[in-house]
């Protein structure tokens, strides 16, 4: 660089928010994100996805004060869309000039999703994000949905030998008489158990229940985030440890186990994000949880919750960095896979740094990994350069040469 | 009143200048802005010349004749000929693009009509009609006028684009550029090793065949990221110092000489000039990185280039070759010795000995750039031919190489190569090579003696089309029992398929042709 001109930087999109009940989380993990990632190195595009699904781009989109006054915000940015011409992505501002062409805010290289919960970390960003031949960090689609959904991601792991707790799944159609539910959940497990929407996040809507009474509130609030509700049985002397895994398909790798601290009997929605964030000005997200890290567990069991993690990654095609929740027993020693996020708060980069992995060089890492899984699927050969409905023949006339 | 008519004289000279205009730009577009092809093109089109020749004529008569309507009525009448000639083509294949460079050439194009019509208006009439008709009579070549006025701007605007192609690069310090060069194979090496090279890295390479420091700029404004880390740039040549222009636009790290052969000799004018610009590229990555060279051509043997270098190919003198070659029914497979040390089981879809030296020219490069042979040997299986180029194809029990595009002395005999290779019954399924001028009879028969050494079978198509090479295996003393003439491609691989061979069938189709021959 030395006197050499300027550095071209790589332009990167970085979307939040979303139609999500974790919107206000993800745009704590993305103020974080955004003001780690190297500025020699990248152009920062941060694009907010407004509750009403519209997207925003604009400078105050960094501050995370901006967000106290969302409406005094967004009329400082821009409303913008994404468009592909000729094998790239734009960024356009939707206000058209009065003279020539509209001119694009940027071309975007390469997209950074930090967005959480359904409609957004379910697969629909990517997907959409996809559809723009765009490359982006994290998970692709199929593990992006499946990873959302526990009871497919329950089904997945247990066909690959990886332990997960039994559970029993009833849709809204059943729900209209708890009577069955509580029946064949008392036949099954017994109290106590725990009641979880089937696809969403940050232990929204999650309870556990000791008796019938307590089941049919549990099934209720439950039912009210999600179509199908998950119950299983829980677990004695609960310990969760929480370990995430960086890579791909070729190469993954395990980062150091937490142990969150619960106040409530499990993680709450409050414990997880409210309480951290209010003590610290709002702004630290899942890193100021109230945590141990290192998670005080016997090595051996580490090791196995390590492999365990690194295993489900794989098995699922995880992409990027997902954290992976486990529950342990703390007298048996015993594990179970309990979910993945598969764009965990605050890119969990706080696990990474014990290991030597800064943040900034973890989202390097993903922005490579994102890269290269665009570099893969472009060598696939997805269609073909020839229109096949533009030769002769094509519309059955007669003498194509290819027909020989 | 005075004014009137001059202004309409005028505007009849106009419209008439703009069809011609128009039309002559469109030609020149398609001529490639070559003076030279416009003017061969120019000479191919005369008739275009007529409403100039009687502009002329209506200059010269212009002196003796005193009525001025009668003058006037003449000229407007010349104007509406000359638009008449100067039709656009309703549906042009190729429409006239209206790029950058087009509009500046119709900016003076403009100029040079306001100046002459600010001038005809201030002339009596009389003059006024002679000067537009010696203008409209020069109008076909205005355009070759416009494009001579405006190449200092065009240079200007050349050498801007290429100093923001070099900026751009000098931005991105992490990015590794090789340089490509070579008579022949240097698209395939391209392709080859961006395919290995993206095992590992973001890989850009100049597409098709942008190899002209135009198409280089053009790639590095329009397609570099900051994001890749290697660019791949084909650099083609055809007058010395091309290459070296190419090398001071880009700086190549490394680079690889696929061949050297006498390619573009007409331009070149000497083979010594062609040795000298392929080398440029050696000389630019000379101090600073590696050249790799293509061990099998006699004339890069003969000029090996001082500086650091690797020559690859298939004899074990080269640092990279490969051996152990195969041919099997589902292409080649081989090993390869990398100064010393050995990776085996490779396998390609690709056949034929100048492809495999192509490969190992590129994966060569691939690891010398850090990709792990063992991890090139997924990448090798995503390159395969394009069609109907040494192309291979199980039908049945048959195995077909389909080099049916190919059409030229040298493809025809790395084909008999390639098909030399194969075990099992051997036929040759061709029409002969046309299109090559006084040397036709002389090449297509000494395809006939070299098909004599390789095919158990010779199937030749179209009597007349096929006598040369019938001639060629005939004085090759080739069994005539063996060689059928064929009425038509369709009777020819019916006969083909009907043979007993008593074994594995491989079919060699070469350069089937179109049915106008």
């Amino acid at each position: 660089m030395k006197g050499s001109g300027r550095r071209v930087k790589a332009n990167v999109a970085v979307l939040l928010g979303g139609r999500s009940v974790e919107h206000e989380i993800s745009v704590i993990s993305a103020v974080q994100a955004i003001n780690c990632l190297d500025t020699e190195k990248y152009e920062i595009y941060p694009v907010y996805i407004a509750k009403d699904c519209s997207m925003y781009y604009g400078e105050c989109l960094r501050d995370i004060a901006s967000y106290r006054d969302i409406p005094a915000m967004l009329a400082k940015c821009e409303p913008v869309y994404f468009l592909s011409e000729g094998g790239k992505t734009y960024l356009y501002p939707h206000k058209r000039k009065f003279f020539g062409k509209p001119k694009p805010v940027a071309l975007i290289d390469v997209a950074l999703p930090v967005v959480h919960g359904t409609n957004v970390e379910d697969g629909t960003t990517q997907g959409f994000l996809r559809a723009y031949n765009l490359p982006f960090a994290g998970c692709d689609v199929l593990a992006s949905a499946v990873c959302m959904d526990k009871f497919a991601t329950k089904m997945l792991l247990r066909a690959a030998g990886i332990p997960v707790l039994d559970c029993l799944l009833f849709s809204q159609a059943e729900a209209k008489g708890f009577g069955t539910i509580i029946k064949s959940v008392e036949e099954k497990f017994g109290y106590p158990v725990i009641v979880k929407p089937v696809n969403l996040g940050s232990s929204v809507g999650i309870s556990r229940a000791k008796s019938g009474e307590e089941l049919e509130e549990a099934l209720s609030l439950a039912f009210t985030f999600a179509e199908r509700v998950l119950v299983e049985p829980a677990v004695q002397n609960l310990r969760e440890v929480n370990c995430a895994v960086l890579g791909d398909a070729d190469e993954a790798i395990p980062s150091e186990c937490e142990e969150p601290v619960a106040t409530d009997e499990i993680l709450s929605y409050a414990d997880k994000y409210l309480e951290g964030g209010q003590k610290s000005g709002g702004s630290k997200g899942m890193a100021s949880l109230k945590r141990k890290i290192p998670a005080e567990i016997s090595p051996e069991l580490k090791k196995n919750i390590q492999d365990a993690a690194v295993k489900a990654f794989k098995c699922l095609g995880c992409e990027g960095v997902v954290r992976i929740d486990f529950l342990t027993d703390r007298e048996t020693g015993e594990f179970w896979l309990n979910e993945l996020n598969t764009i965990p708060g605050s890119l969990a980069f706080y696990l990474w740094e014990p290991i030597g992995i800064k943040y900034p060089e973890l989202l390097d890492r993903l922005i490579s990994l994102a890269l290269k899984r665009h570099r893969k699927q472009s060598e696939i050969v997805y269609s073909f350069d020839t229109n096949i409905l533009a030769s002769a023949g094509a519309f059955g006339s007669k003498g194509s040469k290819g027909n020989r | 009143m005075r004014l009137f008519l001059q202004c309409i004289l005028c505007a009849a000279a106009v419209v008439a200048y703009v069809f011609v205009v128009l039309k002559t730009m469109h030609m020149f577009q398609l001529n490639s802005y070559k003076a030279a092809t416009h003017a061969r093109w120019l000479r191919a089109n005369l008739r275009l010349l007529i409403p100039s020749l009687l502009f002329l004529i209506l200059c010269s008569l212009g002196f003796f004749i005193s009525n001025l309507a009668v003058l006037a009525a003449a000229f407007a009448a010349l104007c509406v000929v000359a638009v008449l000639f100067y039709m656009p083509v309703k549906k042009a294949k190729k429409p006239l693009v209206f790029t950058a460079r087009v509009n500046r050439m119709l900016v003076t194009c403009g100029v040079l009509l306001a100046a002459v019509i600010c001038l005809a208006l201030l002339v009596p009439i009389k003059l006024e009609v002679l000067m537009l008709s010696l203008f409209c009579a020069a109008s076909p070549f205005v355009v070759m006028l416009a494009n001579l006025i405006n190449a200092p701007i065009e240079a200007a605007v050349r050498q801007y684009y290429i100093n923001d192609a070099k900026k751009i690069l000098r931005g991105c310090p992490n990015l590794t550029v090789i340089g490509i060069t070579g008579s022949y194979g240097k698209t395939s090496v391209k392709y080859f090793l961006t395919t290995l090279l993206r095992a590992k890295y973001n890989v850009l390479m100049t597409p098709e065949s942008y190899n002209t420091p135009m198409g280089v700029v053009k790639t590095i404004r329009g397609e570099l990221r900051p994001t890749h880390e290697i660019f791949v740039c084909e650099m083609g040549a055809k007058y010395g110092g091309d290459i070296k222009e190419l090398c001071d636009i880009v700086h190549p790290a490394h680079g690889i000489i696929t061949s050297i052969g006498e390619q573009h000799l007409e331009t070149f004018k000497t083979i010594d000039t062609i040795i000298k610009t392929k080398m440029e590229l050696a000389d630019a990555v000379d101090g600073k990185g590696v050249v790799f060279l293509n061990g099998e051509s006699e004339l890069i043997r003969a000029n090996l280039p001082r500086g650091e270098r690797r020559i690859y190919g298939l004899s074990p003198e080269c640092d990279v070759y490969a051996f152990d070659i195969k041919v099997t029914p589902s292409g080649t497979k081989f090993s390869i010795c990398d100064r010393g040390r050995v990776y085996r089981d490779f396998q390609t879809r690709l056949i034929g000995e100048h492809n495999v030296v192509n490969l190992v020219g590129a994966m060569a490069m691939a690891a010398f750039l850090g990709v792990p042979y063992d991890d090139m040997r997924v990448q090798l299986m995503k390159i395969s031919p394009p069609p109907h180029r040494l192309e291979l194809i199980k039908k049945g029990g048959v195995l077909i190489i389909d080099d049916a595009y190919n059409s030229n002395p040298k493809g025809c005999e790395a084909a008999l190569k390639a098909l030399a290779l194969f075990d099992g019954f051997k036929i040759l399924v061709t029409p002969g090579m046309v299109e090559l001028g006084q040397k036709q009879y002389e090449l297509n028969r000494e395809f006939g003696a070299k098909a004599a050494g390789v095919c158990d079978f010779v199937i030749l198509v179209g009597e007349r089309q096929a006598k040369p090479i019938y001639d060629g295996l005939t004085s090759a003393g080739y069994d005539e029992s063996k060689i059928y003439v064929a009425v038509s491609l369709d009777d020819a691989m019916a006969k083909a398929y009907s043979i007993e061979a008593g074994g594995q069938k491989v079919i060699l189709l070469e350069n089937d042709l179109p049915d106008n021959y």
